[in-house]
């Protein structure tokens, strides 16, 4: 065998498994996904599925859940986004300070990003019962009455962006963390001296210096808390009154539940659309980190 | 601790203010991270009597009866089988993940691969793709082919899942192997394929141990899609956790000891990777 005949055998063997996987499992449901969707397709119904045009698109535009859910999710993703952001940046700046034993600390601080996020929902939904829950014990000493964390729809939602909050902000301090460790110790010395005050040394060295990993963390944590559905499954089920109802709890419902795969497959597209527009700026900024 | 300590330079660095500021605001967060692993391990092992008690009981015997109706007794065939599950399908997922990733990140490091670019940015792209959206299309597909409810969808999709990190961090990893030692195991007369197998892939076990520990913890964690793909035979430990949700009014102790069951083998898994852990969540962008 000829090197370069040997060369492309071996590449097309090396490559190929792994495209194959990712055909059959991701694009061949989203294209399956816009068939379905444009479909009267109900798993309720003694009908066979029958062509539907854009009728179950149509659908969405006037009804007024899918709104409310969009409306949560949105809710919800910006909340939870913005206060891990700010936790987090401000702990990676307490941790990145050389003091004995803070160390030690940091790495207590990862274990909620690898807990089953079920569990999660569950030892929250637990801590915030109203009769018994731990949170409402510290509420009480407060001198407070107990708090409706979950049947409430302002608190309902409070709750949920703070078992989100609870996970998530360990990962935003690890990311700005290593992004400050990995920052060259001589440009805050040229900074120095230079003369420049410690604050000017924040606002026009280290933050620019952050900005990509800033920008790398917001887009993970944005399209992650979009997908979330595991704290509302154990938390609340979309209540009270649609107040958690985020939009993948919408989709797993209408599918699941009332069994309407098409309605469903059509929120489903919606929902890809949006999430391939955000990713398109992650993407960027992984494949050209100086630009942008 | 003394009031002094010795700083990077080795002069006596006194506390100020900011200093104590700083451990408190520490301190402060590492208490709300680890309060309701506490909540969750110290109910798992309470009598019955003191879960329900207003104010909560801090002082209480322990029992380890929990665990034992959890394994054996809760939800008729207790958690075991489940839990079996669960270790089958992340182990072989994980293996499929890590050996099909690995090879498909050195065929487009190494090789002039068509469109290769254009391969890695989709193969990327496919860590963003929301689960949910996939639930309704795959249910179908595994429907058709008469594989719901086995544990071969679930390694698959899951393998599926996984591609994309794997890809992305093992890229990175055999980007920093010198090409000058690949080209003198060719002049030794390696074939291609030995040099992935003998010399590429032990120069990044890094990377495979990283990207084996997300990979694994994806799938041991995830719910949705095996919710929906599996009933009983082939059901993970998520699967059966979720069943009782809605219903739970009374069966905290056993509830609690399943969560300790789905979250404890993870915990042993941080302890191990902490070094590669922001490279491998998130893709490389931040080393």
């Amino acid at each position: 065998m000829s090197q370069k005949s040997e060369a492309r055998w071996t590449a097309t063997v090396l490559v190929s498994p792994a495209v194959l996987v990712l055909v059959l499992l991701n694009i061949f449901p989203i294209a399956f996904a816009v068939y379905i969707s444009l479909r009267h397709w109900s798993l309720a119904s003694p009908n066979p599925p029958r062509f539907a045009g854009d009728f179950n698109f149509a659908e969405l535009l006037v009804d007024d859940r899918f709104f409310n859910s969009l409306w949560v999710s949105g809710t919800f993703v910006t909340l939870g986004v913005v206060i891990q952001l700010l936790l987090g940046f401000a702990l990676a700046f307490v941790f990145n300070s050389k003091l004995r034993g803070l160390d030690t600390l940091r790495r207590l601080s990862l274990l909620p990003i690898m807990t089953m996020p079920l569990v999660v929902g569950l030892v929250w939904f637990y801590m915030l019962n109203e009769n018994f829950g731990v949170i409402n014990w510290f509420v009480t000493l407060f001198g407070s009455e107990r708090l409706p964390f979950l049947t409430e729809r302002t608190l309902a939602m409070l709750s949920i962006v703070l078992a989100d909050v609870w996970q998530w902000t360990p990962f935003v301090t690890l990311v700005i963390f290593a992004a400050l460790q990995s920052l060259p110790e001589y440009v805050f010395e040229a900074g120095r001296m230079d003369g420049l005050t410690e604050r000017e040394i924040f606002f026009r060295i280290t933050l620019p210096m952050l900005r990509p990993a800033i920008i790398v963390v917001l887009i993970i944590r944005a399209i992650d808390a979009f997908r979330m559905i595991e704290l509302i499954f154990m938390m609340t089920k979309g209540g009270p009154g649609g107040a958690t109802e985020v939009l993948p709890w919408y989709i797993y419902t209408t599918g699941f539940l009332s069994l309407d795969l098409g309605y469903a497959a059509a929120m489903a597209v919606t929902m890809i659309i949006l999430v391939t527009l955000a990713a398109q700026v992650f993407v960027r900024q992984i494949a050209d980190p100086g630009k942008n | 601790m003394s009031a002094a300590t010795l700083s990077d330079t080795g002069a006596v660095h006194r506390f100020r203010f900011g200093d104590y500021a700083r451990y408190l605001g520490a301190a402060v967060f590492v208490g709300f991270c680890l309060f309701p692993f506490y909540m969750i391990v110290s109910t798992s092992v309470k009598p019955e009597s003191d879960i329900f008690s207003f104010p909560p009981s801090w002082v209480f015997d322990i029992t380890f009866e929990n665990y034992h109706s959890a394994l054996f007794v809760f939800g008729g065939s207790g958690v075991l089988p489940f839990l079996i599950n669960s270790i089958i399908i992340t182990a072989a997922s994980t293996v499929l993940a890590v050996g099909l990733g690995s090879m498909a990140a050195y065929g487009l490091t190494r090789f002039k691969v068509v469109a290769g670019d254009h391969l890695f940015f989709f193969i990327l792209s496919t860590r963003f793709a929301p689960p949910v959206a996939f639930i309704v299309p795959l249910y179908l597909m595994m429907q058709r082919f008469g594989l719901l409810d086995t544990h071969f969808a679930l390694v698959a999709i899951y393998t599926s899942m996984n591609l994309s990190l794997v890809v992305w961090v093992i890229r990175g990893f055999f980007e920093a192997i010198p090409i000058e030692i690949e080209e003198a195991a060719q002049i030794d007369g390696y074939s291609r394929w030995q040099i992935f197998t003998k010399v590429a892939l032990p120069l990044v076990k890094p990377g495979l141990i990283t990207t084996s520990i997300l990979s694994a913890i994806l799938a041991w964690n995830e719910f949705l899609i095996a919710t929906v793909i599996t009933q009983s035979s082939s059901a993970t430990l998520p699967v059966y956790l979720s069943s009782f949700s809605g219903s739970m009014g009374l069966e905290w102790g056993p509830y609690m000891a399943v969560g300790v069951m789905g979250v404890l083998p993870i915990m042993i898994f941080t302890l191990v990777l902490q070094r590669h852990l922001v490279r491998g969540l998130t893709f490389g962008a931040v080393r």
